[in-house]
Order: C-alpha cells, then structure tokens, then sequence
C-alpha cells in the first residue's frame, strides 16, 4: 500500500469510527498505547507529517509565467515626487491634487513608478476617476499597458493608448465606450476613415449609439463632415439631430450656416453707433430641424426668465457663422463689441447701462454678447474671443466669457483673462468667470487674482466675504506652482479678518503643491 | 547603543512611506497620518541620524511633541491617543520618508526624552520573580489532567467516527476547550477552538484527522520522560507553559549576526493582537518575534520589512528554535536584500523543519530568483525546480514591481502554498503585502 493509499485507509477509518473499521498496521508508528482508536491516531501522526511535508500543494494545469513587460520608453518620477504620490493615493478622498500630480508627469513625460500602477489604474476605474483616464494612460507607461493586457479591470487603458491589440475587433465587438474611444482615436488621425466606418454602420446602430458616436465628430471636424451632418439632422433620434445641428453650428462656411446667417440678419441690424434687435415673431419647423427647438435650453435659466422669444433669438445668433456680421454690420468685432444694444420693441432708447429702460436694454446687450460669446466658443474663432474678453457684457452668463479663454493660443490667455478679470467687480462673478478658465495661471492673470483676493480678505463687506473660500479654493488649485511660494509667502503675512483658518489652509496648499512641483522637476 | 557603525542621515537610509505605514496599528491610523503628514501641520521640525522630532499642530492651544527614536526604533508623543505609534508620529515619519524633515540639533523635548530612553534601556534587566515551587507543581499536575482529558476525547471521537462531526456544533469543541482553559493548558484550548470552523470546508476530513492525529502525536510526546531537551521544550510551549522572556536572555541560545526583517503579520488571537516579525540571518537562519497587544492598543514597533539589523538574538529553547528575542541591537536597521534560495530549497527547509518538529504549520522562507506565474485567478510563483501557489491579495503590485522579470519573494511557506510577505526587484524595489 503506497502512503497515500494508507492515508485515505485511516481517514476512512476515522470518518467511520474504529467499532467499525481499523485500519491496516503501519510498522513505523509508535508502540501502541491505548486501544484501536488510539492506534489509528498514532498512525494517522506518522503519515500526516509525512504528507505536509511531502505532498506539493496543488498548482493549476494551466500556470503561465508572466511574459516579459517591453522596455520603457520615458523615464520614471523621482523618488521623492514618487513619495508623494503614494501618499496622495493612500489619503482618503478625491484630493485635486492627484490630478495635478499626474497631469503634471504627463506634461513632462514622466511615467509612475510600477509599485504604483496598480494604485493609479485603479483610479480610472469608475466615476469620479474617469476624466483621469487620458492622462492615466500617458503616465503608466509601457508597463501600465503591460498590465492592463493582463488584466480585465484596467482594460480601459488600452483605448487611450493605441495599445489595443485589434483595434478593428473593438469596433466590431467592442462596448458602446471601446467603440467611442475608438472612434475617437480614429477622428484624431483620420476623420475621414472615421466617417466611413461610422457609415457601414449608421443605419444598423440604434439611436443611443449613433447619438454617442456622433459626438465624437467634435474631434477633428471639417467641411467633409458637412453632408454626412446636414443628413443627420433628419435623423430619427432626438440627440442624434441635437449633435448634428451642434456640430454644423461649430463649422462655418455650410449650407446650415448661410440657412442661420439668412435668419439672423433678420434679427439684428445697425443703426449708426447702435445695434438693434429683432426677436423673432414665429418658430417653424425648419428651425426646429436646424436645432432650435420651441422651448431653448438657456430660457429657464434660475432667476432670470429670458423668454421663448429671446431664446430664439440667442440660439441663431449663436449658430450663426461669425463671419456674417463685419459684411451685414459693415463694423470690425472690436468696434461690434463696444455699440450700445436696444431690442427694437423698446424704441430707440441708446442705453448701454443703466437708464430708465435698463433692465430691457441690459437684456438686449445679453441677447447679443452672450450669443457671440457662444459663437465664438464654438467656431473656436480667437479675434472674436478676444475682443469678447475686453469688451462683452459677462455678467449673465459669465462661465462661457471664462471658456472663451481657451479658444485662444496658450501664450495669449492669462493676457486675455487679466483683461476681463479687471473689468469685474463684483467677486462672486469674478469666480464663476474664473472656474472656467484652465490652470496654471500665472503671468498677468494670475498678479490680477492675487491682488482681487488680496482686497477680498481685508474688505469688510459681508456679501463679498462669502466669495472669499470660493476664490480661495481657485487660486488653491489654478495658480502656477511656480508662483506658489511667492503667493503662500503674500498671503501668511494677509490679515483677513474672520478668515484666518482659510487663509492658513490656503498657504498651506500653495506651499505643498509648491514642493510637489519641485520634486517632479528636481 | 555601542557602535552606529553605519553612516547616518544619507537618503537611503531613511524609511520608505511604505514602511512608516507598516508601523500603524490600524488602517485608520494610516488614512489619519497622511492628513497630518503636511508640512504646515508643523514646526520645529528636525531629525539627526537616530531620531526624528517635531511639534504638530492638534485641536488645542498648544502643539503635539512628537519624536521617534530611529535605533530601536521607539515613539513618543504628548497627544492623548490610544493608539500607538499615534497619527502624529506617523505623520511625523512620513515627512522625514518625504525629505521634508531638515537635519538639525535636537529639540530639548526631545533630546531629553531620547536621553532618558538610553539611560533605561541600559539599565541592567529587573530580575527574575522567583517562582513559588508549589504553584507549578499544581500547574503541572492540572496540565497533565487535561492532556489525559484531551487523549480521552480524540479517541472517543475516532471510535463514535468522524461522519458526524460534519453537523456539529460547535459546543462539541467549546467544551473540551472550557476544560482546557480550566486545567491551564490555554494554548491548547485555542488550538481545539479552531478546530470547529474546520468541518465546514471543503476537503474537510482530511483536515480534521491530521488536526487530531497531530494534537495526539503532543498528548504521547507530553507524557514521554525520555525526550530530547529542545523537544521537551517545544512540546511543553506547544501545550501552553511559557518561558519567561527573563530567562530566555538570561540563558537562551545566542547568535549575533546581520538579520534580514522578511516581513510582519498581524492577527488577533484569544482577544489578543498577535505580531509575528520573520528574520532570517545573512547565513539564512530563521527567527519569530512575537509581539503582542491588548485590543485598541497598537503592537510594539517592530524593524522594517526589507531592512537588515546587526544584533544579537536569543532563542527561545525548542527542537527548531524559531521564537526569539532581541538581545541586543547594534545600530539601526538598513535596507537590504535578504538571501535566500529555489522553490525545492524552501519545500527541503519546511521538511526539515517538520522532521524535527512536526506541528509546525509554517516557515519562513525566501525565494530567490523567481517568476510569477498565474493561471485565471490562481498566482503562483516558478522557477526551475518548481512551481508554488502564492497566498496573497496583492499579486497585481507584485507583478507590477516584477514586470516579468525574477524577484525575490519573502514568506510563510505553508503546506497550501506561500503566505507573501514582501517582494523586492533589483530596481524596482519592494512591495510589502
């Protein structure tokens, strides 16, 4: 009998009791002592010991070794800039200071150490990570990609990397997001490949997918995406056509936009050193099919009722090409942006500001400037950006003149957004403005909101003490790291009234974030 | 403190991030440290070759004292708290980690403590309580009952049969561990404690039987006069009489050598949180230190995973001695590799170790040199001379550090597979599990 077959004799020995079975003599056990149960004990000792010691604990059939990761190509953070990203990914919360960490490394082509790529990966996984994703995929290096093949859980990563092993079998089989990443990579590269892949399939795709496919025209979009939108302003999905007419809003120089600027030189024209408008008196379908629907998203803004026909208003001028108006208007932007507005309707009342039919003319100066500052935004058009940001009224909607910033060239921003930030008094709109302009500021831009912060902490005015954290907050995570030192220094020595426990949490970030920087760039 | 023969405050040798977490007695200790581990918290901060120290601001008026002491190592701090190492000496320890601490001269506070610290700890041992002889007499009388009772009742159990025991309660374990507890045989009480979650798992008879064949392999060893002396020892710990620690550095077995931390783990036991540090000198010797605490208060600090200590053990008496004390330390412990060998070394070296105390369920060993391998869901580790399933949560970081290339992995080897420890790559450096 081998060892093995002895063991199973006396564990089916024992599961029956000894009164019923014993099991056969085993010449190396021990004296007996006691009776057969004792005995059965004694053996069971010997050849027990003997099978922990001897018996391999089970290993699958299948047992691959892990191949080799490729080499990387970018080299790793320093250690200490490592340090502490392995204490940002262990603190609990989502600490803003994780994406700046990564965005940073991926701005100076620096990869994370492997021992935290798991921890990173895991990060992009769901909610709250995902916006992190692209910049997830230019720090984990080839190694994170390495991993990410090898585990379903990151699989994500693989659409931002290109690292997909077929990306044809992605679009073939892939989820309704590998399929957009996809499509979105291929916009980014070749838009009119992706045009044509999107073709084969458009009519097959139901409409949530076409709608989610659609938008990735965004990227990459030219006049050769023209016919292919004017169709799908047909088509039958409610956000498939609301893409449709979005994006051909976004490109000048189509059949959509000669229909919009035919419309909008009805609404607006110029009366010498005024501009007038012109409400619309009717909706029909063909504005409908163009994407203004009867009821315009901006019309139930809180607090302020801008009306169905206002709506109207805003949603052609906002589509049309911006090119339309120095030709209908016979005036440059920058001289555009500066006339005084009235709505046709109030008479020729010339008020800018103030007056005795204000609030109306106010609402008419809106209708335009809010319009063109949408246009702008959306065509991406700079010189109208530009004059927008030294001379549109923001007050109303004052996140889109923040945005507006980023139609402009890098180099040209912080100017530009110092110019409009100068212009605002009132704090609270200074920072929805500033909410939409992109870090790290520095330059003039980031002089002139240390300097509003500055007034801020020491003036005494309650309402404007509750603008205090929220700037704060800004200036926290948008100032240039570079500067954070010099500020964290101005702001220690600030006396702010009431607001001392934020101020020292202010300081506190500027100089944590000031080091971190430095141990990215040693 | 006699010769710091190594050089101080260089950057290698401070303490990974890793590490000063390591120290927390609860995960909520480490979320905490790292939320105090801002340098604006701060001030007065400082460090030298063997302390760290620094004032942190808390709730009240005034500022924590907080200070470690890098040889032993030791904490300290003024704060309230329970737990231990507090969230500020942590946090304390994960700015140095950082670099963020400057190197300067002690702060009084601190050099105070620090020198009081080294005054006590050079103080010679209290001695011994002599133990009144009449008492172990009993004791030893009460043991030998219950391991007569424990002896009855494994045979009674293999005569009814062990079909039934499938269904059990868990009463059927209870009581006869009640006795145990009654007859001062604690150890072993624990041990038939944990017998009853047995039957509920797959494979269960099997398991049962070697539990039960190997707890009456101890009730006969118990009863032999004529056994060897580390044997006799092994066998009178595994029935629950304790050596003081007194005696042991009084008279245990001693050996000075360069010991390799191989990796810590915590469990609680018999409402007790039990620490257990694996060693293994540089000739591969191994050794336990055991570190207990009472719920809520934090295990007393052990060295690095990944470090090496120059000190001097000594061993608690047994057929494989494994439990130690530190003796004494010379210097701190530094970063270093721990040697080791293949798959088929470590199966040899559990082997022999159960050949010369066959109750061991573990080991610790390191593997040099190897892959990790995986198969779906199951790790693994491989070399040329074998293959074995990786125990571990964590095998992605350990892949990730490893990027397919060999590393050396530190462990428990049990008869399942290996418990991981820690993992190092050459370059990459060390994931503690």
């Amino acid at each position: 009998m081998t060892r093995e077959n002895a063991w199973d004799d006396h564990v089916g020995a024992a599961l029956l009791g000894t009164g019923r079975r014993t099991p056969a003599p085993l010449p190396e056990a021990p004296e007996p002592d006691g009776d057969a149960a004792g005995r059965l004990l004694d053996q069971a000792a010997v050849l027990a010991v003997g099978r922990r010691a001897g018996l391999l604990p089970h290993v699958p059939d299948d047992v691959e070794v892990l191949a080799p990761a490729p080499p990387e190509e970018l080299p790793v953070v320093p250690a200490a800039a490592a340090q502490r990203l392995d204490g940002l990914l262990q603190a609990p919360g989502a600490d803003p200071s994780r994406a700046e960490w990564l965005e940073t490394a991926a701005r100076l082509g620096l990869r994370v150490p492997p021992a935290l790529l798991p921890a990173v990966l895991d990060l992009g996984r769901d909610g709250a990570g995902r916006p992190l994703r692209p910049v997830i995929a230019r720090v984990a290096g080839r190694r994170g990609v390495w991993l990410a093949l090898q585990n379903p859980r990151w699989a994500y990563l693989l659409g931002y990397t290109g690292d997909a092993p077929e990306a044809d079998d992605i679009w073939q089989t892939g989820t309704r997001d590998q399929r957009a990443a996809h499509l979105e990579n291929l916009r980014g590269t070749d838009p009119a490949a992706a045009r044509e892949a999107l073709l084969e399939v458009w009519e097959s795709e139901p409409a949530p997918a076409r709608a989610a496919f659609l938008a990735t025209f965004a990227t990459g979009l030219s006049l050769a995406d023209a016919a292919f939108l004017e169709d799908a302003l047909t088509d039958r999905g409610k956000d498939v056509r609301q893409h449709a007419a979005d994006l051909l809003a976004a490109l000048p120089g189509t059949a959509y936009g000669a229909r919009m600027a035919e419309r909008a030189r009805d609404c607006l024209r110029r009366e010498d050193d005024r501009l007038v408008t012109g409400k619309p008196d009717a909706h029909d379908d063909a504005l409908a099919r163009d994407g203004v629907p009867f009821q315009p998203g901006g019309t139930f803004l809180p607090g302020r009722n801008v009306g169905t026909r206002a709506g109207w208003l805003r949603e052609i001028l906002s589509r049309t090409p911006l090119a339309t108006w120095p030709d209908h208007l016979g005036l440059p932007p920058e001289r555009l942006v500066t006339l005084p507005v009235t709505d046709a309707a109030d008479g020729p009342v010339a008020a800018r500001r103030g007056g005795r039919s204000g609030a109306d003319a106010e609402d008419a100066v809106h209708d335009v400037h809010v319009s063109w500052a949408q246009a702008a935004l959306r065509q991406r058009d700079a010189r109208w950006a530009r004059a927008l940001l030294a001379h549109g009224e923001a007050s109303q909607r004052p996140e889109i003149f923040g945005e507006l910033v980023t139609v402009l060239p890098p180099a040209d921003r912080d100017g530009a957004a110092a110019v409009l930030a100068r212009r605002l008094t009132d704090p609270a709109l200074l920072c929805r403005v500033l909410h939409r302009v992109p870090g790290p500021w520095s330059g003039e831009l980031a002089a002139t909101v240390t300097a509003a912060l500055a007034a801020l902490a020491e003036r005494p005015g309650n309402d404007d003490r509750r603008s205090f954290p929220g700037l704060c907050h800004l200036v926290e995570t948008r100032l240039d790291p570079a500067l954070a030192a010099d500020a964290a220094d101005r702001f220690a020595d600030l006396p702010a009234p009431a607001q001392e426990s934020r101020r020292d949490a202010l300081v506190a970030v500027l100089r944590t974030r000031h080091a971190m920087i430095k141990e990215l760039i040693p | 403190m006699s010769d710091a023969g190594a050089s101080f405050g260089s950057v290698s040798e401070r303490w990974s991030s890793e590490h000063v977490r390591g120290l927390a007695p609860d995960a909520a200790s480490a979320k905490a440290a790292a939320t105090v581990a801002k340098p604006a918290k701060w001030s007065g901060l400082g460090c030298d070759g063997e302390a760290v120290w620094g004032e942190c601001q808390g709730s009240g008026q005034r500022g924590y004292q907080a200070c470690a002491d890098l040889t032993e190592p030791a904490y300290r701090c003024s704060c309230p708290s329970r737990k231990f190492p507090c969230k500020h000496v942590l946090g304390l320890l994960l700015l140095w980690s950082a670099g963020t601490v400057p190197e300067g001269g002690r702060a009084p506070w601190a050099a105070e403590w620090l020198d009081r610290r080294r005054e006590r700890t050079a103080a010679a041992p209290a001695k011994p309580k002599a133990a009144d002889p009449k008492t172990a007499e009993r004791r030893e009388a009460r043991v030998a009952a219950g391991l007569d009772d424990l002896d009855r009742w494994l045979c009674d159990q293999v005569a009814q049969g062990l079909a039934a025991t499938e269904s059990a309660p868990y009463r059927l374990w209870d009581d006869l561990a009640r006795r145990l507890v009654d007859a001062q045989a604690g150890a072993l009480a624990g041990q038939v404690r944990s017998l009853a979650a047995l039957p509920r798992r797959p494979g269960w008879p099997d398991e049962l039987l070697t539990e039960y064949a190997l707890l009456r392999l101890l009730t006969r060893a118990a009863r032999r006069p004529d056994l060897p002396t580390g044997l006799r020892a092994t066998v009178r710990s595994r029935t629950g009489f304790t050596v003081p620690q007194e005696e042991v550095l009084a008279s245990g077995e001693r050996v000075r050598g360069r010991w390799h931390v191989l990796g810590t783990r915590s469990s609680e036991q018999e409402q007790l949180t039990v620490r257990r540090t694996w060693l293994a000198s540089q000739e591969g010797r191994p050794a336990l230190l055991l570190a207990f605490a009472a719920p809520g208060r934090a295990v007393e600090p052990a060295p690095p995973t990944g470090t090496a200590l120059d000190a001097e053990l000594a061993f608690y008496p047994g057929a494989a001695p494994l439990r130690a004390v530190v003796a004494e330390q010379h210097g701190v412990p530094v970063p270093a590799l721990p040697p080791g060998g293949t798959v088929a070394d470590a199966r040899a070296a559990f082997a022999a170790a159960l050949a010369a105390e066959p109750w061991l369920d573990a080991w610790p060993v390191v593997l040099t040199g190897v892959h990790l391998a995986r198969s779906a869901d199951n790790p693994c580790a491989q070399d040329a001379t074998g293959t074995v399933p990786l125990r571990t949560a964590d095998f992605w970081r350990l892949a990730a550090v490893s990027g397919g290339e060999p590393v050396t992995l530190t462990g428990e080897w049990t008869p399942q597979g290996l418990t991981v420890l820690a993992c190092h790559h050459p370059t990459e450096g060390t994931v503690i599990v």
